[in-house]
């Protein structure tokens, strides 16, 4: 980490230092969105079990570097905003019992992840 | 009596889950050919602590931390509170550089601080033939029971 990106976290928070960077966020909450399935290689958050799968955005989160960028100490990499997706449990696992239909999951995503479906 | 036999119960149960199936095939420098496209994908893979990887039920267990486990998670925030690593640089060396072996293996904060070891050898705060003497003149101490 660049100890100019700990002079601009220090005294007000890290992701809050990202603040009105990333522009307009592209998704609202309610809307539906599917995981894209981008190349693997090195490092990512985006888990694989959401890969390909649609949820519907609960909370447009924060703005931040993505985490491969951060991952790499390029905290001056542009922002963008990290938004968490709820899912039903059935269309992650192939075979979840049927007995919980309400039964769901949250989680993060940077925007780049994330597409209209 | 029963006590014994609950704890045979236990080892037996614990020695099934060991007889889950798994696929292991010798690998060694294979030909470029004998890759298939999706086994690359599966190399490529890198292990993180997001989960939803497949794996056979653990039982949950109430641990507390130990105070080598406290001492080095305050270490690893220090190296970020200097600018030697962030948060996410962090979890990228302990989860995915340290390859599967590494991570199924090490206990949790294990993985903490041999990443914070190497972090520190690697953007040269320390040489490893320092690290290496520390911790020969450490377990050179311990053994001697200074």
């Amino acid at each position: 980490m660049s100890m100019h990106h700990v002079e601009k976290i220090t005294g007000v928070g890290d992701p809050q230092c990202f603040e009105g960077e990333a522009g307009k966020p592209r998704f609202k909450e309610g809307d539906r969105v599917r995981i894209k399935d981008r190349p693997d290689i090195f490092y990512t958050r985006c888990q694989m079990f959401t890969r390909g799968a649609i949820g519907e955005v609960a909370v447009v989160t924060h703005e931040s570097v993505p985490p491969e960028d951060e991952a790499w100490e390029n905290e001056q990499a542009p922002a963008e905003w990290f938004y968490i997706v709820r899912f039903r449990m059935q269309d992650l696992w192939g075979d979840y019992p049927s007995t919980y239909p309400n039964d769901t999951l949250q989680t993060e995503f940077s925007e780049r992840w994330l597409e209209p479906a | 009596m029963a006590a014994s036999i609950r704890q045979e119960i236990q080892q037996h149960i614990e020695q099934v889950g060991y007889l889950q199936p798994a696929v292991h095939q010798p690998v060694h420098a294979p030909f470029p050919d004998e890759i298939s496209h999706d086994f690359y994908r599966a190399l490529l893979r890198s292990d993180h602590d997001v989960g939803g990887q497949p794996d056979v039920p653990i039982p949950w267990q109430e641990k507390e931390e130990e105070q080598w486990e406290l001492n080095t998670y305050v270490t690893c925030e220090v190296l970020a509170w200097r600018g030697v690593w962030n948060a996410e640089e962090r979890r990228r060396r302990m989860n995915a550089d340290l390859g599967q072996t590494q991570y199924l293996g090490h206990p949790y904060y294990g993985r903490w601080l041999i990443s914070a070891a190497r972090v520190m050898v690697d953007k040269q705060h320390a040489t490893l033939n320092e690290l290496i003497d520390k911790i020969d003149e450490v377990k050179a101490r311990y053994e001697s029971g200074a």
